[in-house]
């Protein structure tokens, strides 16, 4: 008997070493498949990198024919702390220059790219603000439009158009049967100088694939692309996410 | 909707200095097993693992397991609002060689086990976008197809809802629905109105402008008949208006696309066993 027990927790003794050698395999193989990971995103990263580098000299033939017409209106998110880095912002808007975007809206959340609107202007030329360009003809054919925006011009601007046309409909003279549809709420936007196109394409340079308050009114159909952190941004990614959007099938719900 | 199974190499029952035994764990040994399947119909319909733990999709489950977190996850770091956008149904099915409507159907299928996930993680509020206005310019066969397929689930599903405490509010403007989905819709909501789990808002002929526009319309009636001052109209006001005010928490912390479903399980297979490993490590 004494035999038997001794036996008995030798086997089990067996056991837990080979348990334990195969924990240790399967820790091992763990950390493997996690290196495999890690090397993969690393792969991905300069691979990105390198791309990027390709676009901009213009060796990958096929970014050559970009459509840059097909983006009709551009418009730029970046959260504050982005919005912060003017320099950025300029080489921004210069690469958009180059790549022939014609029509461009920066938006942050706090305004802080409107209080920067002079310092951005002066170091770019053939910049237009798209309320002189709307007022005037005298468009350069080099022209680039632009629009700042900020949280304000979203909420507050659906707020007065629909006081506009609470004024309008219900506090006039004749009161007939009012019904509000998408394009009274147009008409009134404009009324009251908050109409701006939609954009086709949205670009969000932030920690996070968040649009941060841009107007919803304008959101409909946009393609929401997201960048990265705005000091990371390079000539090839911006024509890479242009092209890609070129080359998208929109079925609009259809 | 991702069904994921990987190797862990943790085997507590064996270990008996395991400082970091989790009595709540289970006690078998986690096993996860990688998977180059169909993420979502390999498994039975009722039930999907996510790190090792099986989930029921279906039937009751015991209070104990009812609000349990898959491991690495963090019920202070849940969404309480998340949206899903289920789009991409028929892509599915076309690349499988099948008619839209099984795309549709797989879409419903995939669309309970997604509730039945947020039910366990404790999410508080679901919204799915079903059907967007702009929908009712597809062929009508298949927008009949659709509501025919939406006016099934509901009725299958209320008992469901019921016994899940589930409380369904439709969003999105009814009146070009059929009646008889209108009634159902209506009866479906009346039924249950107290129930105060997971709250589903489903957006049927819904869009953002629609929303906006009727949030204004309302309140320049209210306005009109003296209900509210014109001058204390703010945008506190247009927001209580929307149709998604009607949840606890109305604004989505994680909204969700799901389409190219081949493409995005590759990617999120990597994106999630980076994540498992942080928080093993």
């Amino acid at each position: 008997m004494y035999l038997g027990d001794e036996m008995h927790k030798a086997k089990a003794m067996t056991w837990y070493r080979i348990a334990q050698i195969g924990n240790l395999g399967l820790l091992l193989l763990w950390h493997f498949v996690h290196l495999i990971v890690n090397l993969w995103y690393f792969a991905l990263g300069l691979g990105q990198t390198l791309e990027s580098y390709l676009i901009s000299r213009g060796l990958l033939k096929r970014y050559n024919s970009l459509d840059s017409n097909r983006v009709r209106y551009l418009a730029v998110v970046m959260d504050s702390k982005e919005a912060g880095q003017t320099s950025e912002v300029i080489k921004l808007l210069q690469h958009l220059e180059d790549i022939g975007i014609k029509h461009v809206c920066l938006y942050d959340p706090e305004g802080l790219l409107k209080k920067s609107k002079e310092a951005i202007l002066e170091k770019l030329t053939y910049v237009k603000l798209y309320e002189e360009a709307t007022k005037s003809d005298s468009l350069v054919r080099k022209d680039i439009t632009l629009e700042f925006a900020s949280f304000s011009d979203g909420k507050k601007a659906v707020l007065k158009a629909a006081n506009y046309l609470f004024k309008k409909n219900y506090l006039c003279e004749e009161q007939k049967e009012f019904v509000c549809t998408e394009s009274h709420i147009d008409e009134a936007l404009k009324a009251i100088g908050c109409a701006r196109p939609d954009p086709d394409l949205l670009l969000v340079y932030g920690p996070a694939r968040c649009h941060l308050g841009f107007p919803a009114w304008r959101l409909r159909y946009t393609e929401i692309v997201h960048m990265g952190p705005l000091k990371s941004m390079k000539f090839g990614s911006l024509i890479k996410a242009i092209y890609n959007f070129t080359k998208v099938h929109q079925n609009y719900g259809t | 909707m991702l069904s994921l199974s990987a190797q862990l190499p943790l085997t507590p029952s064996l270990r008996p200095d395991n400082p970091t035994h989790n009595p709540k764990l289970n006690s078998k040994p986690t096993h996860l097993r990688i998977s180059t399947k169909d993420p979502i119909f390999t498994h039975h319909q009722d039930e999907f693992h996510i790190a090792g733990k099986k989930y029921p999709g279906a039937g009751d489950l015991p209070e104990d397991e009812k609000m349990s977190l898959p491991a690495g996850l963090r019920r202070e770091w849940m969404p309480e609002h998340v949206a899903v956008i289920m789009d991409g149904n028929r892509r599915w099915a076309r690349m499988r060689g099948l008619p839209s409507g099984s795309g549709y159907e797989a879409g419903i299928r995939a669309f309970r086990v997604l509730v039945e996930l947020c039910r366990n993680c404790g999410i508080r509020v679901l919204t799915v976008f079903a059907f967007s206005s702009d929908n009712w310019l597809r062929p009508k066969m298949e927008v009949d197809l659709l509501l025919n397929l939406f006016e099934t689930s509901i009725k299958a599903e209320v008992d469901n809802f019921m016994r899940k405490d589930i409380k369904v509010s439709i969003i999105g403007d009814p009146s070009k629905l059929p009646m008889s989905l209108q009634h159902l819709i209506e009866r479906l909501e009346e039924t249950t109105k107290h129930n105060c789990g997971l709250h589903l808002l489903v957006a049927v002929n819904y869009s953002g402008k629609y929303d906006i526009v009727q949030a204004c319309q309302t309140i320049a009636q209210k306005a009109k008949d003296g209900l509210i001052e014109p001058e204390d109209i703010n945008e506190l006001y247009v927001e209580q208006e929307l149709k998604t005010n009607c949840a606890e928490y109305p604004y989505p912390d994680l909204l969700i696309r799901t389409s190219e479903a081949e493409t995005l399980w590759w990617i999120q297979t990597i994106k999630y066993y980076r994540t498992l490993y942080g928080h093993c490590s």
